[in-house]
């Protein structure tokens, strides 16, 4: 089970280090939500298979934030204005 | 490290040598790194292996002021307060974070990000997780940082 715990921690900062990225102020405020809100609502899961593949389900979605970081970098804009 | 090395070798350096020699260096260059200090980390030490003698100017000019255990303590409670899920009230340097604060693990990994945001170095998660106060979290940055008293 401790095991399984700092697998789900070190999860969770990746994704949240990775989701902190994103240049556009809009995708980072989303992916950092949206991490936290995903974390937080399966908090309570007991059940390992579906701590599983929801773990699972999280180091896939890292993928995605960082493809999707690394593609937004190509296409950087100026910073909007709620940033400054 | 190397950049320690290097401050190390400048500190001897400047004391073996006299202050005004020194000073007569300085000066005229002084606009220079000014500008430089508005330079990014990285840009920084790339300056200093081409100019060596430049580190020392970049140094007496940009370098922060030293850490001491009143100021980490000062900036970590800073951050706690910050971070919305604290009451700023209840907060002491000896609140636990679970059990005080009543925060969980998420949280206290969030946390630990903001330490190292604000600190500007990165906490491996073993030693992140015995992090449960913030007298604990001021201990391990003067530890890492090398300040003791």
């Amino acid at each position: 089970m401790a095991v399984v715990r700092s697998k789900v921690i070190s999860l969770y900062k990746m994704m949240m280090t990775e989701s902190n990225k994103f240049p556009s102020y809009n995708y980072r405020t989303y992916a950092v939500r949206r991490v936290r809100d995903a974390f937080r609502a399966n908090s309570s899961e007991t059940d390992p298979q579906t701590v599983e593949r929801l773990v699972q389900e999280g180091q896939k979605t890292l993928g995605v934030i960082q493809r999707q970081v690394s593609i937004g970098k190509m296409f950087e804009t100026q910073k909007s204005v709620v940033e400054n | 490290m190397a950049a320690r090395v290097l401050q190390h070798c400048v500190r001897t350096l400047r004391l073996s040598s006299g202050p005004l020699a020194l000073r007569a260096a300085v000066v005229p260059a002084a606009p220079l790194h000014r500008a430089l200090s508005f330079y990014s980390a990285d840009r920084r030490t790339r300056c200093v292996n081409r100019f060596p003698s430049l580190d020392v100017l970049c140094r007496q000019y940009a370098h922060l002021p030293p850490l001491t255990l009143e100021s980490i303590e000062e900036r970590v409670l800073y951050v706690l307060k910050l971070y919305d899920k604290i009451n700023p009230e209840k907060l002491q340097a000896t609140s636990h974070f679970m059990k005080d604060l009543g925060l969980d693990s998420l949280d206290q990994v969030e946390i630990i990000m903001a330490m190292e945001d604000e600190f500007g170095f990165e906490i491996p998660d073993g030693e992140a997780e015995k992090l449960m106060t913030p007298d604990e979290i001021v201990q391990y940055i003067a530890d890492k940082k090398d300040i003791y008293e």
